[in-house]
């Protein structure tokens, strides 16, 4: 490797770790449909790169929301394009995450020692249906506002407890500016920071079992 | 050598078929974005009536709470939902002893058929 490198690798000591990494055997027969996980992770980054994208010119306000959307999709350069590769993402990333469910399944993959990276992989599969959720609202139209409506009522539903967890999904009564800041909150930091911590789980422990044999 | 040169490694094996499906999923990804883009909706407006429509991946939850109505209604707004994710939790614990993978298919099955059916139903 070139000096730069060595000189970082001296400090930083990334060589050896993935050396072991690249060169791990994997089972002789594999198919394409092991890719089916990596494709859903694809997407993910997708996302995260064209969500810090839209996050430059989305404003999170009762006021401001749909005026940005708006420019975003009319004026900024390539803006609708972003959000059309955003949305895009999105559902291909729940699609690719529902076939990769389906893979593990068949090749039974998610037996122990594998078990617990099932679950992490059923939490991960949650934090994306929650990441649509809170994400159909950000763009404050028609559509995302009754949608989202019907979608928090659901919460006041539960016995005792309904109507204080309804209040605090909104933020009040009624789905209004404070529910868009909620949201948003949720939608870039808590939930991708928690499908971050749930796919370095995931790979992990992926790196450390191996790869199941294939039936 | 000879031994070892059969055996797949994760490089340059697999590596290389990763990166293939990797071009391929933003091929999709970029196609679909080109074709389909999102259009803006419609400003909020309190005075026209609208028909909430969730997202493909709520369709079955939101099918599912016409079932129950009045009362009931927590048994699919709370209940199923959290019923399906545990379910789908325990597979690999459900899969134990003689007839576990069985139960597993069936278990599986209930939820990918339920998933489609609803979803399905909400559209037509």
């Amino acid at each position: 490797m070139g000096k730069i490198f060595d000189w970082i690798d001296s400090r930083f000591g990334v060589k050896e770790p993935h050396k072991r990494f690249l060169q791990r055997p994997v089972p002789e027969n594999i198919n394409y449909s092991y890719c089916l996980g990596g494709m859903a992770f694809t997407y993910f980054l997708m996302l995260a790169f064209t969500g810090i994208l839209l996050s430059i010119y989305y404003v999170p306000s009762e006021k401001e929301a749909f005026k940005s959307v708006v420019m975003i999709t009319n004026e900024v350069t390539l803006g609708w394009l972003v959000r059309s590769l955003h949305k895009w993402s999105a559902n291909l990333f729940i699609i690719f995450i529902i076939l990769h469910t389906i893979r593990v399944f068949v090749y039974k993959a998610y037996r122990p020692p594998r078990d617990l990276n099932w679950m992490a992989g059923v939490f991960g599969f949650v934090t994306a249906m929650a990441s649509g959720f809170t994400g159909y609202l950000l763009p404050w139209d028609q559509k995302a506002y009754w949608a989202t409506e019907v979608g928090t009522s659901m919460f006041g539903t539960v016995p005792l407890i309904g109507d204080y967890l309804m209040y605090a999904v909104r933020g009040g009564l009624d789905i209004n500016g404070t529910t868009l800041i909620r949201f948003y909150s949720l939608h870039i930091l808590y939930l991708p920071v928690s499908m971050a911590v749930v796919l370095w789980a995931h790979f992990h422990m992926v790196k450390k079992q191996g790869i199941a044999k294939s039936l | 050598m000879g031994k070892d040169r059969k055996e797949k490694r994760f490089y340059p094996d697999y590596l290389s078929e990763i990166i293939f499906a990797i071009l391929v999923s933003i091929e999709i990804l970029t196609i679909l974005a080109l074709l389909y883009y999102p259009s803006i909706g419609r400003q909020i407006d309190f005075t026209r009536p609208f028909q909430p429509r969730p997202e493909w991946y709520f369709l079955w939850l939101y099918q599912f709470v016409r079932y129950f109505p009045g009362k009931s209604a927590f048994l699919g707004t709370v209940m199923i939902p959290l019923i399906s994710v545990l379910l789908l939790l325990l597979i690999p614990y459900i899969d134990r002893g003689k007839n576990g993978r069985l139960k597993a298919i069936a278990v599986g099955s209930i939820l990918l058929l339920m998933f489609l059916i609803l979803t399905l139903l909400s559209v037509l």
